[in-house]
């Protein structure tokens, strides 16, 4: 029996595939390279003037800072607004959005798709546009912000009711119950350590949106930044970087403790 | 604390329950459990057993024949009358289903929910007659002190008992308990069948549960019923409930995987 | 039943009511101090309208080629600054990664990723702008940059969630340091880590369109001409094309990661990206 020579299996022709999905990645990054015009040259040809801009933005000017202030704050009211308001509007879109909380199928359905809709604008187009429906200033960006932070917290939020466990609604429904008293009573309390940390993670993506949306006039630091670079301030405008970033940093930190705490 | 439930007879003629996939869940069943009775259902897992006790309160629709609760039939019963239904009916689950998250009272106030508008659940402004009426429930299944406890604090036992609160805050003429104590220790079972038995005996409730071991149905129930495939193979007290009647039911002689305290068989293994 | 046992009172639970008041107090100071023209906000219903019906109907259906490619060159942008930001952060969220490289590389490394992610892309590209002009490549290295820094954090994450079974049994047969990370480690995280690439790819999609609103080409600079110059039904129909082109990416992305995590083929929708979802509720980034 030993000397009987064993069929061996043939190797499965996974190859192809393989190889058509090297080929496809490969064809995206050539089209992609030669569409956006790579061009490492430029870089070095630009250099002297670069490492003189390098230096100056090294070196913020602190004096400046005063004038920063109010900006600041604003970017920081903005994104407590607009997390505030996206929050409370998007609590019920979310049941409406899950399968689990609602169980009429085209509700559900067009609230996702029109979810899915506002969710694939970035949020500085919205800014964009809304800068020229309300004017410049604080309520265009908060709105902007607000119809982005929709699309996030409704999508994760009821990604979140679908996972949930959904014995204790059975047993609000067979106690006579509808599904609107069910989801309040017995599926929002299973939802909300996932609803609290989708909120704050948001406020998390605020204040680094917020800090930027000024740059088409929509409030906040970002008025400044789109100021400051108009004049060649360097030292001015890596002060204002550096405030973005330890103040996303600050906020940052708070936020993940609070939500480490929640996952616990 | 009884409303004096007013007589809640069940009835199956000819019940038929096919699922989707065109499994059969329940063929032909004729049955009349009168208020008041106290009734085990036995079987095999996957003999009909879950599907007879959830046709009871709609959460498993017949499909043919005709299943009476009281005055109310449950073909095509839904929205409001089902509703209704289902709060005269109340639950046990195996798995407890509780909202582990949040308090013991907070999960039985749900058995409250039909008589609660939907803005006062929505705010949670509970009525101080439902927080009474959860309390006395509480009370009456011994786990009045943690009230206010999260539910994910409690020994599976208690959570079972919260369970059986939230139906007895239903003020229901009817329990159904599907698997009540599968997920728990024997003594543990014992007391949560106890209390069962207590509900029946003092309100007056029929209580219906489906169990995996016989000798906890012959125990704790006034008439069994045997289910093999989904069809009604026996019916009678317990002490009927014999060798003969039981390979009916489990179409083999008794094992020591069928009785909870199994010490004979377990000494003679 | 005539004799009613003490019942419990319900507990007040000060810290969490704390943190309550505080943050109810901190939104109505925002709401208070801010400063808004609150009567522009009366006329926001009617002026959207107004707007949207400028926009929409009808959109301007001659613009759309014109669009498109616009639209394509920042999905061209997103795709390379997406390979780039792998190509470079691939090596690096290994070196920041316990198990494979000592402390003194893991913690620089680490903080660099944490800078990066804390600045947004735009103000990285309004470095790029005042370092070496914004045109389209240097848009994509804008993103690639911050790719670097959410893909280097995701990828040390991954590694250091697996098991550590497989990674045991090859050292138990001799493996050195670099076999173990690619046939302990790599075989483990792989389908994640692709996912995970994909994903970014899609959030760059997003961010390419933000980078051509301060000069950097491709839809966003098109966008804000025609803002600029109130061309609103050009603007109804990039919106159109912007909304298109993102949810047909969004969905063959996601299939593909479907594919990548659960090995079969599905159309993503809601509720079956659960395992990426996993780790995006608890880290974050």
């Amino acid at each position: 029996m030993s000397t009987e020579l064993r069929q061996r299996p043939a190797k499965p022709r996974q190859g192809w595939k393989v190889a058509l999905s090297i080929l496809i990645i490969t064809a995206l990054t050539v089209w992609s390279a030669i569409g956006v015009g790579v061009d490492f040259g430029a870089i070095v040809r630009n250099w002297s003037n670069a490492s003189d801009t390098l230096v100056k933005l090294s070196q913020p000017d602190y004096t400046f800072w005063p004038e920063t202030v109010q900006a600041l704050v604003e970017t920081v009211l903005m994104a407590v607004i607009a997390t505030a308001l996206s929050a409370a509007v998007s609590l019920p879109l979310a049941f409406l959005a899950s399968g689990v909380t609602n169980p009429s199928g085209w509700l559900r359905r067009i609230t996702r798709f029109v979810i899915n809709v506002v969710r694939a604008v970035p949020d500085l187009l919205y800014a964009a546009i809304l800068v020229s429906v309300v004017g410049t200033g604080a309520l265009s960006g908060i709105i902007a912000l607000i119809l982005f932070d929709i699309g996030i917290i409704v999508k994760l939020v009821s990604e979140a009711i679908d996972s949930v466990d959904q014995g204790p609604q059975e047993a609000a429904l067979s106690a006579g119950a509808t599904w609107t008293k069910a989801g309040r009573t017995a599926v929002l309390p299973l939802a909300m350590p996932a609803y609290i940390s989708q909120v704050l993670y948001t406020f998390e993506l605020n204040i680094r949106a917020s800090a930027v949306i000024g740059l088409v006039g929509a409030g906040g630091l970002g008025v400044l930044i789109d100021n400051v670079r108009t004049f060649y301030h360097y030292h001015y405008l890596s002060l204002i970087i550096l405030e973005i970033l330890i103040l996303v940093l600050v906020i940052e930190f708070f936020s993940s403790t609070a939500r480490k705490r929640l996952a616990r | 604390m009884t409303d004096s439930p007013q007589r809640t007879d069940i009835t199956f003629e000819q019940v038929e329950v096919a699922y989707p996939n065109g499994q059969t869940g329940l063929s032909d069943i004729n049955l009349h459990i009168p208020a008041g009775q106290m009734v085990g259902v036995v079987g095999l897992s996957g003999a009909g057993k879950s599907t007879l006790v959830r046709s009871i309160n709609g959460l498993v629709k017949i499909t043919g024949g005709d299943l009476a609760v009281g005055d109310l039939h449950l073909a095509g019963l839904k929205g409001a009358d089902l509703r209704r239904l289902r709060s005269t009916v109340g639950m046990v689950f195996q798995g407890f289903n509780l909202a582990r998250r949040t308090t013991v009272l907070n999960n039985v106030l749900m058995g409250r929910l039909y008589h609660t508008s939907t803005w006062r659940t929505l705010i949670s402004a509970w009525a101080k007659d439902d927080i009474d009426m959860a309390m006395d429930a509480l009370e009456r299944v011994e786990i009045l002190p943690r009230a206010y406890a999260r539910a994910s604090e409690l020994s599976g036992g208690q959570q079972q008992r919260v369970g059986i609160a939230r139906t007895l805050a239903q003020r229901p003429s009817v329990i159904l308990a599907d698997e009540p104590v599968a997920s728990l220790d024997p003594p543990t079972s014992h007391v949560v069948m106890r209390d069962l038995q207590r509900i029946n005996r003092e309100l007056g409730v029929t209580v219906i549960t489906n169990l995996h071991f016989l000798d906890l149905a012959r125990k704790y129930s006034d008439r069994l019923i045997g289910l093999r495939a989904g069809k009604l193979v026996f019916d009678g007290t317990g002490d009927e409930a014999d060798e003969q009647a039981f390979e009916k039911i489990y179409g083999r002689s008794l094992t020591a995987e069928d009785v909870m305290d199994a010490k004979p068989a377990l000494d003679g293994a | 039943m005539s004799i009613v046992a003490q019942r419990p009172t319900r507990p007040t639970r000060w810290p969490l009511r704390l943190i309550w008041l505080a943050i109810i107090a901190i939104v109505v100071f925002a709401f208070w101090k801010i400063q808004i023209n609150w009567s522009s906000l009366a006329d926001f219903p009617s002026q959207l309208w107004k707007y949207l019906g400028l926009m929409f109907a009808p959109p301007d259906v001659s613009t759309v080629g014109q669009s498109l490619s616009a639209t394509l060159l920042s999905v061209q942008m997103a795709w390379l600054g997406t390979v780039l930001g792998i190509i470079v952060s691939f090596p690096l969220s290994f070196l920041a990664a316990r198990g494979v490289a000592p402390v003194v590389i893991r913690l620089p490394m680490r903080l660099i990723f944490a800078v990066i992610r804390a600045v947004p892309e735009v103000v990285i590209a309004v470095l790029m702008l005042s370092i070496t002009g914004l045109t389209p490549f240097t848009g994509a290295l804008a993103l690639a940059i911050g790719s670097v820094g959410t893909l280097g954090k995701w990828g040390y994450e991954a590694y250091e969630n697996t098991e550590p079974g497989p990674i045991e049994a090859v050292r138990a047969v001799g493996g050195s340091r670099w076999q173990v990370v690619r046939w302990g480690l790599w075989p483990q995280v792989s389908p994640e880590v692709l996912a995970l690439w994909l994903y970014r790819f899609e959030i760059n999609v997003r961010a390419s369109t933000i980078l051509g609103l301060i000069g950097a080409g491709g839809i966003g600079k098109l966008l804000i001409d025609n803002v600029q110059f109130r061309i609103w039904d050009a603007v109804g129909m990039l919106l159109i094309v912007v909304i298109i082109v993102t949810m047909i990416i969004d969905q063959i992305s996601g299939a593909i990661r479907y594919r990548l995590i659960y090995g079969r083929w599905a159309l993503a929708g809601y509720g079956q990206r659960r395992a990426l979802l996993k780790r995006r509720t608890l880290e974050r980034k």
